[in-house]
């Protein structure tokens, strides 16, 4: 048996928490190890290039690479594979950064902790054999959860590329947010206009069925043909799905979490969502005076909101401009920390509202006090350092973006990870940014995190087109980690077939012993572990394998 | 039980590929640090662990294994977790008989529960090391 | 559940008459000049014993891979034997159909390995005899189920010494019309009762290693167990104790100086694989070259496993194995 063992330094990300160059030396003079190389990013062209030279020229028959976690660029290694002529199967991925480097400190124990779990994958590699991939054929359609702009974005794709398409939305109406928007900037749109344009469009379509008042109550399946019920107002349905895409919005930032801003207890605070349902009804003095407050539950870590919402510096900006407008003689200033006005044409927005007299003072508002006479703002000038209070007639709090409410308990029903804020977390920040860990899965629009209409469609498309691309062939293959009975060793006790939560075994009457139906097969391996022969044994995970593990895992270095 | 080096304390943990080892990765990908003398082991299911893997993680010189899969009712393969709790359970009675229950535990933990994760994780290690240091000390 | 009264000689009869048809076949015991032994009867009885005092093998161990669906048996066996029976035909081991399983009251057995040859065979003689515990092997002070309650039947004795046969099942009542006389309607108390649950057996790491120590890993406990069915044992392997080329490699990795001992773990293992099937029978004691007290660790440790989920082996064979099923909502504290 020849093992190569690939240890990559992911840049500084695993380099500088283990001393790759120890790990390489410590598995250089291993028996059966042809070969061990370290490198800067292995998934990189040239980094793949190395590996596959190095199959070819070692005749190596088992690839070991540790690396980031196994399921990321699971494709990409298992395609290098098939290109140097090995199975796809033989690999071996050992996750050394979200396991090691990146949750331990001392270089020492990290490098001793990265010795122990290669030497584990490499033991465990040692049990690999060729496994056939299964081809299943996948079902054309894709499941779209989430009626908003990014939703209907995707499905207008999806329905466009010849799919079949079920849009959910626990709304009555479609549309989301945006729907209550007025003016869209920089498309200068008005929301509803723009919805029932995408609406219309959409079920125009023959092939799109949508969902209103409804939403997701169970899932189960597997890439390509995913079981979906959904529960609709007049009852359960059933639907099979190819791929979903989640695209369910957000939960604008409550400001009555910050009290000291006294949100709801007077109407002339109000936040950049009443300003924009609301504007035309204000009744506002000649002379307003009118303060604009930038980061309201965002980039606050007292309200858990460490993050930035990318949008509400624009709104802020928006409010400014629209309050000019109609009253010329206003006085208008914005309280801010940074104005992120980053969208293309963003600067010279921050600019012209400038110009057209609006005020910028950077520093937190600490306190609205409601007074007879107006608004009692306290501060803090950050430029100038001095303590400040002025008097207001309006206050208007451009408030963040926050995870969907439904973010949670859909992740769990879908098996999709949140990230520490509870937005969706995407497989890759760089390489996957609309996929999920799932295959099958994506995000898309501000579930996915904060960001502008614009940007939400744009993510809504991105996420349908890598859907298309996925279910366009008509097939795909699946990891053929499945249940196989020795039936030399089977004594036929059906205690497996009991157990098989997928009701994938059935006994032999003649030969009395137990048969496992491929297909059905979801690959648990309960089966093998309930089976005290262990006659019975799931491919890929073998006892042996296992086994194996455990002692690499604890043996002295 | 096989010698080992003066430091190491260790313990595997089993984690099933579709929640425990997915919040596990969470936890790494958001730089959150736990004991290094948690070593996972990934399984497609907490189902799939055998309790033969418990016994002989025990012999093979481990300190402490734990399970950790889905919460009841959220597993990905539906049902797989309730029979590693009755599996686990009575394997749990069993080390209890022995007197060393203190060295297995069973964790539910779902894919976005990082920081439970390394909640659980660090506590079990912290207590396994405690009652280590106090058998040296009497 | 139906009852008749055991004159003299009737149960004998009634066999003979079984027995007249052609391939039927009676596993009992028979009476010989060292004791009394299992024996499978043909044609007629001879030299029949309705109890046995002495424990050399589990009965149930006999059936095991017996298929035939013509087989037309019936059992007179103690209490244990008829559980791993049934643990046994529920684990497919052993074809049921034409088996009649019929548990006999037993009051307790000396182990074979004793040297004792001379003890008495009937009711009445063997109550006096084991009044004293101490008489009896550990397993059978430790059984919790002396009582013929078990199988399609059973004989069991009431306080003034009269034999009766139960019916437990159809089967039951087939081997019931076999007897003379009519079923009664009301019924005297038992003799035996069900024994006590024993204080749940506590031990530790030291006390086993010292215990096991003998072992040589022979495998005969295995072997004799009525319970361990499979036909490729996962320690016949060079997993568990490494010989030849496997032993180099593992020494080589490892860098042990000890030979590596797979004993504990063969043990512990086995311990939870027969954990909801074993009948406390002592086969494995009764088998060990050492001597090694194997019943008071796999014994204790089952009564505890089989506790937790309300189970006991061999009782009912519609109960299903405990670690087959589940409730969705149970074991709340098994979660850490």
């Amino acid at each position: 048996m020849k093992t190569g063992i690939f240890i990559c330094h992911c840049g500084h990300n695993i380099k500088h928490t283990v001393d790759v160059g120890r790990v390489r030396e410590y598995f250089s003079a291993f028996p059966h190890v042809a070969l061990c190389r370290d490198y800067p990013f292995v998934c990189s062209e040239p980094g793949q290039d190395m590996i596959r030279e190095s199959i070819e020229k070692q005749g190596l028959d088992r690839v070991v690479i540790a690396s980031c976690t196994p399921s990321l660029h699971d494709d990409l290694f298992k395609d290098l594979l098939r290109k140097s002529r090995l199975n796809p199967f033989l690999l071996r991925r050992v996750g050394i950064r979200e396991h090691c480097s990146w949750v331990g400190d001392d270089l020492e124990r990290n490098t001793e902790k990265a010795i122990r779990l290669i030497r584990a994958g490499l033991y465990s590699a040692a049990h690999y054999v060729p496994l056939e991939e299964k081809q299943v054929e996948v079902t054309k359609s894709a499941l779209v959860l989430g009626g908003g702009v990014s939703g209907l974005s995707a499905a207008l794709f999806l329905s466009k590329m010849g799919l079949q398409v079920y849009l959910v939305e626990k709304e009555a109406t479609l549309g989301g947010h945006v729907r209550s928007l007025r003016d869209i900037w920089p498309m200068k749109r008005d929301g509803e206009a723009l919805i029932e344009e995408m609406e219309g469009e959409l079920r125009a379509r023959g092939t799109v069925e949508i969902f209103t008042s409804t939403t997701l109550s169970a899932f189960e399946g597997s890439f390509g043909n995913y079981r979906a019920t959904l529960a609709t107002p007049s009852g359960g349905r059933g639907v099979v799905a190819g791929g979903v895409i989640v695209a369910i919005g957000f939960t604008p930032f409550d400001a009555r979490v910050k009290g000291e801003l006294n949100y709801g207890r007077d109407e002339r605070i109000m936040t950049t969502i009443d300003f924009e349902r609301g504007a035309e009804r204000l009744s506002l003095p000649d002379k307003p005076r009118v303060a604009i407050l930038h980061c309201v539950g965002s980039r606050d870590e007292q309200v858990g909101r460490p993050y930035c919402s990318r949008i509400c510096c624009i709104n802020a900006l928006r409010v400014g401009e629209a309050v000019k407008e109609r009253y010329k003689d206003s006085y208008v200033e914005c309280f801010y920390m940074d104005v992120r006005a980053h969208p293309r044409g963003g600067e010279e927005f921050f600019e012209e509202t400038q110009e057209k007299g609006v005020l910028f003072t950077r520093g937190n508002i600490a306190e609205i006090v409601p007074g007879a006479k107006g608004l009692l703002l306290r501060g803090e000038d950050t430029l100038l350092g001095e303590v400040f209070e002025r008097e207001f007639d309006l206050a208007v709090l451009s408030i963040g973006m926050g995870p969907a409410t439904d973010a949670r308990s859909l992740s769990s029903l879908l098996k999709i990870t949140l990230d520490k804020d509870s937005f969706f977390l995407e497989a890759h920040v760089k390489l996957r940014p609309y996929d999920t860990a799932v295959k099958g899965i994506f995000i898309a629009g501000t579930c996915a995190g904060p960001k502008d209409t614009e940007e939400a469609i744009s993510h809504g498309r991105a996420s349908a087109v890598k859907l298309f691309g996925f279910l366009s062939p008509g097939y795909a293959m699946v990891d053929p980690f499945i249940a196989v009975v020795d039936g030399k060793r089977c004594s036929g006790c059906r205690m497996c077939e009991r157990a098989c939560v997928a009701k994938a075994i059935r006994y032999d009457e003649a030969k009395r012993i137990a048969q496992v139906e491929e297909a059905a097969c979801m690959g648990c391996g309960l089966c093998n572990s309930t089976c005290p022969s262990s006659s019975i044994v799931l491919r890929g995970y073998v006892d042996r394998a296992i086994d194996d593990e455990i002692g690499a895992l604890v043996e002295a270095i | 039980m096989d010698e080992k080096g003066a430091h190491s304390l260790e313990i595997i943990g089993f984690a099933c590929s579709y929640c425990t080892f997915k919040a596990s990765e969470m936890a790494g990908s958001l730089r959150m640090k736990y004991p290094d003398e948690v070593k996972l082991i990934q399984v497609p299911c907490s189902s799939r662990v055998d309790p033969a893997f418990v016994v002989k993680s025990i012999f093979e010189g481990a300190d402490a294994v734990f399970v950790a899969g889905c919460h009841p009712g959220d597993c990905h393969f539906i049902k797989g977790n309730y029979f590693t709790r009755r599996k686990i359970a009575a394997l749990k009675e069993m080390f209890d008989t022995f007197s060393m229950k203190d060295k297995l535990r069973l964790f539910w933990v779902s894919a976005a529960e990082a920081r439970r994760f390394v909640e659980k994780v660090t506590n079990f290690c912290d207590e396994i090391k405690e009652a280590k240091n106090a058998g040296k000390r009497a | 559940m139906q009852a008749k009264e055991l004159k003299d000689g009737a149960l004998e009869r009634a066999l003979n008459l079984f027995l007249g048809s052609e391939g039927n076949l009676v596993l009992g015991f028979e009476k010989g000049d060292d004791g009394v032994r299992h024996r499978i009867f043909k044609g007629g009885l001879d030299r029949f014993s309705l109890f046995n005092p002495f424990f050399d093998v589990n009965g149930a161990l006999y059936l095991r891979r017996l298929f035939s669906k013509n087989a037309r048996i019936m059992l007179m066996l103690r209490p244990c034997e008829i559980r791993a029976y049934t643990e046994l035909a529920k684990l497919s081991q052993i074809e049921r159909e034409g088996i009649t399983a019929v548990s006999v009251d037993c009051f307790g057995a000396v182990s074979s390995r004793d040297g004792i040859a001379d003890l008495p065979t009937d009711a009445e003689g063997l109550r006096t005899y084991f009044a004293e515990p101490e008489r009896m092997r550990a397993p059978c002070r430790a059984c919790r189920e002396r009582r013929g309650v078990v199988g399609d039947g059973g004989i069991r004795i009431d306080r003034n010494g009269v034999l009766r046969a139960f019916a437990y099942t159809e089967k039951g009542e087939t081997f019931l019309s076999l007897l003379e006389g009519e079923a009664e309607e009301s019924l005297p108390e038992m003799l035996l009762s069900e024994g006590p649950r024993p204080e749940p057996f506590q031990t530790d790491m030291e006390a086993f290693a010292k215990d096991f120590s003998p072992c040589v890993m022979c495998k005969n406990c295995r072997d004799q167990c009525p319970v361990c069915y499979c036909v490729d044992c996962l320690f016949n392997g060079d997993e568990y104790l490494p010989k030849g080329d496997a032993l180099l490699n593992k020494i080589l990795r490892t860098g042990s100086a000890a030979m590596p001992q797979g004993k504990e773990m063969f043990h512990l293992i086995r311990m939870f694989h027969v954990s909801q099937t074993c009948v406390g029978c002592g086969s494995c004691e009764e088998a060990c070259p050492h001597q090694i007290p194997l019943t008071k660790y796999f014994k204790g440790v089952s009564e505890r496993l089989q506790a937790k989920f309300s189970y006991m082996s061999g009782r009912d064979f519609e109960e299903t194995i405990p670690y087959l099923t589940f409730l969705e909502d149970e074991l709340k504290d098994a979660e850490d």
